[in-house]
């Protein structure tokens, strides 16, 4: 479901404007429909009571051939004089109209003792005959609507007001009006008004949904290119917040590179000023008499040469001067495989076919000499094999060792922190090699994946981009 | 008596300086030690050496530029001594014209042990390995280019090769179709890496076949000659 809703900034603002002008609008209809209807009951009952007003003052003026008969009395609908209201107790009574009609008799100086209104949708018998409006010649003429009692309103008509007062003599005058339908086409007035309002207010919409948001989207994308070191600021845009906002990830990436900075040139000089006392020390203890002391202090001098190695690498990582070319993967490993071979190593490589990709070759040799380093160092042995996957090329480095806890992989990654069991100096390495080997690869827009294999060992996999 | 090797020893750092000074002397050779590169000019004026053993990275002049003063007037052998960092990867990459490089820290006996190969080299009067800069081959569709150390398929895909693989290819294309035997092969690829040292030049021939050759069971470009060694077939043009 969420998928079918626009995902960026601009859409969902034009989607929520449009709901909240629909909702405005459908308000407004329904606020315009019930002022509609009440306006024809009004009317209705007015006419009611210009009618019984009349009808009163014609019976006043005594002219008793006209009282009910004549043309205009048909026309007009007779009053309906009788002892009992029209308006039964059971009917649903108007008493705004009721008051309305009370004022109105009031004014022309007829007084009631009571007056009753009343809605209904189906006319009753009694009224037949004392309606007003009714003189519509199909309606009227209309043999069915003629015999039958209770009858249904003819088409745009919502039904009939019915207004009975009392007079002075207890005696009841009665009559009914049409209430007519003249609320057509709502819904189609309502969604063009919409949506002429919509398509005005879209072009406004669209600029400042732009204006908000392009500056974001190069946020973006900046946030996501960033690389410590770069120095380019991104311009402020947009509107006042944007503009914080931008102002305030300058400063953080300017204050990111500074520090990446001042870690890479220490570690560059730590890495590098070590090396000449270590070479003193490596040339000094040649002159230790005891062998095995001697074979054990080059052993911890070579150890910490190969962490500075790793430090130094780590530390110069993405501003290598090294260009990335297109190089044959297949002879890339074959190269490293050679090295591990010539040590007395076990690592097996099913030779594949031809594969370029574009790398900085030191570096990746490096990632893939640790990923087999540690294949040998857990699992004794490394099978080797590639694997192209969509736009991305796949190294595997098997090892048939004990393999990683799952809850432990990720943080293998850290640096000088070594798989389980193996804490102590003695199964070497700087503790740097996946942390270095992660970072070249995703130097290069790749990575280092570990997964625990089902038949049992690890499967440490290089992956970097193809093409 | 037989003649003693001198050696003149360039570093700016005494506590390096010295006790190499002192194991090379227990080891038999005479060794004049110098704290930067006009010292060493005026012992170089003062003394015949047999080698020198220069570290890169000096105050003042340093140690490239004394090399280059070195290899133009004279033909005393230089072996670099240095921290390895991706600076001194290049310029060796470079082949400046040192005969050799090793990185600091290294075996003493390593040491000793490239001094005696490029000393064995100099006397055989082969000089200097290859002296080459920027250039390259071309050779049967292949682009060896010894300015970055690799080699380029006609795609423009480099082949990664070991340091000894491209010594080993360096050496037979440039003496291309001449018989090498393995002494020679030996003779002139070794010394640049302590991995050479143990490293069975047939295996080294092998290893590059696969990765050069179309068909590594019947080598085209890299032949084998009964009984003498191997040659670079097939037509080679300088770049």
């Amino acid at each position: 479901m969420t998928h079918l809703l626009p995902r960026s900034l601009v859409g969902q603002l034009l989607l929520l404007v449009a709901l909240m002008l629909m909702l405005a609008q459908g308000v407004n209809s329904f606020l315009l429909y019930r002022g509609a209807q009440n306006q024809n009951l009004v009317e209705s009952s007015t006419a009611a009571v210009s009618r019984v007003a009349f009808g009163l003052d014609r019976q006043a003026s005594d002219r008793p051939e006209r009282r009910n008969g004549g043309m205009r009395a048909r026309r007009w609908g007779r009053l309906k004089f009788g002892p009992d209201s029209a308006v039964t107790d059971t009917m649903p009574r108007l008493p705004e109209l009721e008051m309305r009609a009370g004022q109105a008799f009031a004014n022309m100086g007829i007084g009631f003792s009571e007056i009753r209104v009343t809605f209904t949708s189906d006319l009753p018998t009694a009224m037949t005959g004392h309606l007003i409006g009714a003189n519509r010649g199909e309606w009227r003429n209309n043999p069915i609507n003629r015999s039958m009692g209770g009858r249904p309103a003819p088409t745009g008509t919502r039904g009939f007001v019915i207004i009975s007062a009392q007079q002075a003599d207890g005696r009841w005058v009665s009559i009914a009006s049409v209430v007519r339908q003249r609320t057509p086409m709502l819904v189609r007035t309502l969604l063009f008004q919409t949506i002429t309002i919509y398509l005005l207010m879209l072009i406004p919409l669209i600029l400042l949904g732009r204006y908000i948001s392009r500056p974001l989207k190069s946020l973006t994308a900046r946030a996501h290119a960033f690389q410590p070191g770069e120095t380019e600021e991104l311009p402020e845009q947009g509107p006042p917040d944007t503009r914080e906002l931008i102002r305030a990830f300058n400063a953080m990436s300017s204050r990111v590179s500074h520090m990446v900075n001042e870690k890479d040139v220490m570690l560059g000089a730590i890495g590098h000023d070590l090396r000449t006392p270590l070479a003193a020390l490596r040339v000094r203890v040649e002159s230790v008499e005891d062998d095995i002391e001697r074979e054990r202090m080059i052993a911890g001098i070579e150890d910490i040469d190969h962490m500075l190695d790793d430090i130094l690498s780590l530390a110069r990582l993405g501003r290598s001067g090294e260009q990335a070319d297109p190089v044959d993967i297949r002879s890339l490993i074959e190269t490293i495989v050679d090295e591990f071979t010539d040590l007395g190593h076990e690592v097996h490589y099913q030779r594949g076919e031809k594969q370029s990709a574009m790398v900085r070759e030191t570096l990746i040799r490096r990632a893939l000499r640790n990923l087999i380093g540690n294949a040998i160092l857990y699992g004794s042995s490394a099978h080797i094999s590639v694997e192209k996957s969509g736009d991305r090329l796949l190294i595997h480095v098997n090892d048939n060792g004990p393999g990683i806890a799952e809850a432990k992989i990720e943080s293998m990654f850290e640096p000088f922190l070594r798989g389980e069991g193996s804490r102590n100096r003695a199964t070497g390495g700087s503790g740097l090699g996946l942390t270095l080997a992660r970072a070249i690869a995703r130097d290069h827009g790749g990575d280092i994946i570990l997964k625990n294999r089902e038949k049992g060992g690890l499967r440490a996999t290089l992956a970097l981009p193809l093409g | 008596m037989a003649h003693k090797i001198h050696i003149l020893l360039v570093d700016d750092e005494a506590s390096l300086r010295e006790p190499l000074a002192d194991y090379l002397i227990r080891q038999g050779y005479k060794v004049q030690q110098a704290s930067d590169a006009s010292i060493a000019r005026s012992l170089l004026n003062a003394y015949d050496f047999d080698i020198i053993l220069l570290d890169i990275m000096m105050p003042g002049e340093d140690g490239l530029s004394l090399c280059r003063f070195v290899t133009d007037k004279t033909e005393i052998p230089v072996i670099f001594i240095s921290a390895k960092t991706e600076e001194t990867e290049r310029i060796i990459g470079l082949e400046l014209g040192a005969d050799d490089y090793i990185t600091k820290p290294f075996s003493p006996r390593e040491l000793v042990a490239r001094i005696k190969v490029v000393l064995r080299r100099a006397e055989k009067g082969g000089g200097r390995q290859v002296a080459t800069s920027g250039g390259g081959y071309l050779f049967s569709g292949w682009t060896l280019r010894c300015d970055k150390r690799s080699l380029v398929d006609s795609d423009g895909v480099a082949i990664s090769l070991s340091t000894g693989e491209y010594q080993m290819l360096l050496a037979l294309v440039s003496r291309a179709g001449k018989v090498l035997n393995r002494d020679q092969l030996l003779d002139i690829t070794q010394g640049r890496e302590a991995h050479a040292f143990d490293r069975a030049v047939d295996n080294q021939i092998s290893r590059l076949r696969r990765k050069i050759e179309a068909d590594p069971k019947n080598p085209e470009i890299i032949k084998t000659v009964w009984g003498g060694g191997y040659l670079l077939a097939g037509e080679v043009k300088s770049l």
